[in-house]
């Protein structure tokens, strides 16, 4: 999650052919991409579409500190291996579908400042749930800086030690407590602060 | 667990879209309950336990393949209307960092909201029964999460089907199998099991792990529960003292 930050930097600094697309056209490619998993049921053509999205990966210089992220989800792709009684097929299928999805999204993600693509999803969502996303989105943020704190603190608390796992756990549990009740204090801060700028139940975004 | 790990393209297009109108029913009905009025009031509060979610979820316990969710932590502090609007959002997020399929998101929420309502129910009814904050927030988060989990192997069960039909996709699939079988007829007959999708093999590897991230996550969020009954008891909304 830390690579959020990362992601941010990317989507608003970069220069690349694919950061000057309009969000419209990179959502549409990310449609495009979405069928092509959707319908395509054999190695070689997801394959090759994988290829395609590595190729863009690189083209558009996003931080190579970010590639990593799209492999996470191949650790709870790993679990589907078993249905299908080790079919090498079957898994070479669901795990391409899995990196061409993951890299795909990423890709969306490291080269559109997330504005663009929330007031593109408001076009078909109720506003209050673009407004959330809005929230949540910001709120990550600022968890992220308790979070700095709050690993300090823990760390002299004895952090986690897996010699000590009732400590530990006992210790990561008062971590989350104190990033909730931290989260908690800042929401009502950052309410207090909206009403101030005359918020409506609605989020304006550049261009409105 | 109960969150769906699939990719797009995995489950069968009847059952996402089912899900898509499903959540978007389940949403409409729980929001109901909810007064307008308060929506602004409550949004900010909406996003930050979302974020927890978020963050909650990138810390990955690699040997049981668990993240914890604290959707049912989530849920008790925001009440079961909002935790359906919390659990779209933090789905919708999570499936932007490639984490879960963007076609599942309204399964996930389907499966994930029912963990934050019934974990929210479940505590508030155990707190009434046995009078013991962190008995109750443990035995409401290991029964939300049992139960949101055989919902999640429910809805990956619906689409064997799918399944069994991609792995015919592509005869002669397996690499490096080995055909040692003298007979047409048991070689076809061999060849028809293996390619069989073997739920039940999931389902063996799937529980015993998720039983050790439900306890995991139900001894966290009861800690969690008690550090903010510590400091800050009026966000738990309990009436009565507890022991």
């Amino acid at each position: 999650m830390i690579q959020l930050s990362y992601l941010d930097y990317s989507a608003v600094e970069g220069k690349s052919f694919l950061h000057r697309f309009s969000p419209q056209a990179k959502l549409a490619g990310m449609g495009l991409i979405l069928l092509g998993i959707t319908l395509l049921r054999t190695v070689p053509p997801l394959f090759v579409l994988y290829v395609i999205l590595l190729l863009l990966f690189f083209l558009s210089r996003v931080p190579i500190k970010i590639l990593p992220l799209t492999f996470y989800p191949l650790i709870f792709a790993v679990l589907f291996i078993f249905i299908s009684r080790f079919q090498i097929h079957f898994i070479l299928l669901v795990f391409l579908k899995v990196l061409c999805g993951s890299t795909g999204v990423v890709l969306l993600l490291a080269t559109t400042p997330y504005p663009s693509i929330f007031s593109f999803l408001g076009k078909f969502l109720p506003s209050l749930f673009v407004v959330a996303l809005f929230l949540t989105y910001r709120s990550v943020f600022i968890l992220l800086d308790v979070l700095e704190e709050t690993q300090h603190a823990l760390y002299f608390r004895g952090g986690i030690q897996w010699r000590r796992p009732w400590r530990s756990l006992i210790n990561l549990s008062n971590a989350f407590g104190h990033l909730i009740i931290k989260g908690i204090d800042a929401s009502e801060k950052m309410y207090e602060s909206m009403v101030l700028r005359g918020f409506e139940n609605r989020i304006h975004f550049r261009g409105d | 667990m109960s969150h769906i790990h699939l990719p797009d393209g995995v489950l069968p297009v009847w059952l996402w879209i089912a899900g898509f109108i499903g959540a978007f029913l389940v949403g409409a009905i729980l929001l109901r309950f909810f007064k307008r009025e308060d929506f602004p009031r409550r949004l900010p509060l909406l996003g930050m336990m979302a974020a927890v979610m978020v963050l909650g979820a990138s810390v990955e316990i690699v040997p049981i393949a668990y993240h914890v969710n604290l959707t049912v932590i989530s849920g008790i502090l925001l009440g079961p209307s909002l935790i359906f609007l919390a659990t779209f959002v933090v789905n919708v997020i999570l499936a932007l960092f490639g984490h879960g399929g963007i076609t599942v998101i309204g399964l996930n929420t389907l499966t994930l909201s029912l963990e934050g309502v019934l974990g929210y129910l479940l505590f508030h009814l155990f707190w009434r029964i046995l009078k013991k904050l962190t008995l109750a927030t443990f035995v409401a988060t290991f029964v939300a999460l049992f139960v949101s989990t055989v919902s999640m192997i429910g809805v990956v069960s619906l689409g064997t089907s799918h399944y069994e039909e991609l792995m015919h996709q592509e005869e002669g699939g397996g690499v490096f199998e080995f055909k040692l079988l003298k007979e047409k007829g048991d070689l076809q007959k061999k060849e028809g099991a293996e390619k069989e999708v073997n739920l039940k093999r999931f389902i063996w590897i799937l529980l015993p792990l998720s039983f050790l991230g439900w306890l995991l996550e139900a001894v966290i969020t009861s800690l969690i529960v008690r550090y903010i009954h510590r400091l800050r008891p009026d966000l738990l909304r309990l009436g009565g003292k507890p022991s």
